[in-house]
């Protein structure tokens, strides 16, 4: 078969635009998802049995289900649940953020756990009021510790975001599959598709790798 | 809210017929992943760079772009690329094992990297010879530790099977879909859907939770 890419050119505007929606998406659950993350992290590691409990077996059933089933879950069922009408960005945030803020949440909860009790010690010795200990020892260095995962988290939603498609919004890998069957040049179309979703996520995975080796060492935490 | 739920209009024949599909899918791709993924993280580590950069480029490529964008290019590129016809079982068992392949390539390439050099310079002092070394020490060591990462990975496609439903292979989200249209109880479906892949990657994740707090107990 002969390959020709020159179809695409026609397409320019559609995939740019997929591409748009697909970035605006994760943009937005990246900021919901790792606040939520944060605050369920938190709650993970409280003392409250209650606490910990409700937000385990929310984080282990957004970690043990596809997300794919979430987003169908979300798409059809809530609407019915609430009673309202949900644009498809809406569920598609609810969605991800849902997903974002389980995976952060473990990120967080990690990290906050890396804290060692020596630090703890010390701000007892030193005569700190429990908030200075949480405010100025323990978050600021957990939150460092956790942005080398909490960048692959980004990364993995990124790519989770794709899946929305599935259910009609039309982010890239949607804009894709319609220009594909269209133009009955599936192995063009996918490919630059495919090519776009790399050229964003690689240089990100290689920042985590960056962060890990140069940041943190720097900072010898 | 004012709907009834019916929970007794879901039938669970389909369902369990889409959980074997699934089921299978996820245990060939585990088997194409465990086996390959570790000859792939063995050519990953190869002194020569042309041997490594090609490869290093699949593992990547798989890593950075969305799985579902994976499927979808095999489903409808590989046929057309080598004209060749497959059918969907094949191409899904496919897809979900080269995915799996590079993320296990990766877990086996970090655990033989984190075997400690003390353990190499007792091989030496006991005049083990490199295959020795090898063999004896730098597999056995590597394997272990990155048995809870394969779990995991091995779970996480069990979950990402769920997108073959996408190109209309009749594991259980795919059943699930249809069941859900047909009956129009989405939320029940939807809902006994994702209880059942909960079900199955709970008990794992947990095994997994364990061997690691094992692990840890060990090393300290």
């Amino acid at each position: 078969m002969s390959l020709d890419f020159s179809v695409l050119a026609r397409f320019e505007h559609a995939l740019f635009l997929g591409l748009m929606t697909t970035l605006q998406l994760t943009a937005v659950c990246i900021l919901l998802g790792c606040s939520l993350g944060f605050l369920v992290g938190l709650a993970r590691t409280s003392r409250s049995k209650a606490l910990r409990f409700v937000s385990g077996i929310y984080v282990e059933f957004f970690r043990g289900t596809p997300v794919l089933i979430q987003l169908f879950w979300i798409f059809f069922c809530l609407p019915l649940i609430l009673g309202v009408e949900l644009t498809n960005f809406v569920s598609g945030v609810v969605a991800l953020t849902l997903y974002m803020g389980a995976i952060t949440s473990e990120t967080f909860r990690a990290s906050l756990n890396s804290i060692g009790p020596e630090q703890v010690d010390a701000c007892v010795a030193l005569g700190l009021p429990r908030r200075v200990q949480v405010t100025s020892v323990v978050l600021p260095q957990a939150v460092l510790r956790a942005v080398p995962t909490l960048l692959s988290n980004c990364v993995s939603l990124f790519k989770e975001s794709a899946l929305v498609s599935a259910v009609g919004m039309a982010d890239l890998m949607f804009v894709g599959q319609n220009i594909s069957n269209n133009t009955a040049r599936p192995v063009e179309v996918l490919t630059i598709v495919a090519l776009i979703y790399f050229v964003i996520a690689f240089p990100l995975t290689r920042g985590v790798t960056l962060v890990e080796a140069r940041i943190l060492k720097k900072l010898a935490i | 809210m004012n709907y009834t739920f019916d929970f007794n209009a879901v039938s669970f024949a389909p369902l369990l017929r889409g959980l074997v599909v699934s089921l299978e899918l996820t245990a060939a791709a585990n088997i194409i992943g465990i086996v390959a993924g570790f000859g792939l993280a063995l050519l990953l580590m190869s002194p020569y760079r042309l041997v490594r950069t090609p490869f290093m480029l699949f593992v990547e490529f798989f890593r950075c772009t969305p799985a579902i964008v994976q499927i979808v290019w095999i489903f409808y590129c590989v046929p057309m690329l080598f004209d060749v016809f497959l059918d969907p079982i094949t191409v899904g068992i496919m897809a979900l094992g080269l995915n799996l392949t590079a993320f296990n390539a990766e877990a086996y390439r970090a655990s033989i990297q984190a075997v400690p050099k003390e353990q190499l310079d007792a091989g030496i002092a006991l005049g083990l010879n490199p295959l020795q070394r090898v063999l004896y020490i730098v597999f056995p060591t590597a394997f272990r530790a990155s048995v809870p990462v394969l779990l995991t990975n091995g779970i996480v496609i069990f979950q990402q099977s769920a997108l073959v439903a996408i190109v209309a292979i009749a594991d259980l989200m795919y059943e699930g879909k249809s069941l859900a249209t047909e009956t129009y109880r989405p939320i029940e479906t939807f809902t006994i859907v994702a209880l059942i892949y909960f079900a199955v990657s709970f008990p794992v994740t947990q095994i997994v939770g364990l061997l690691e707090r094992g692990r840890q107990l060990l090393a300290s």
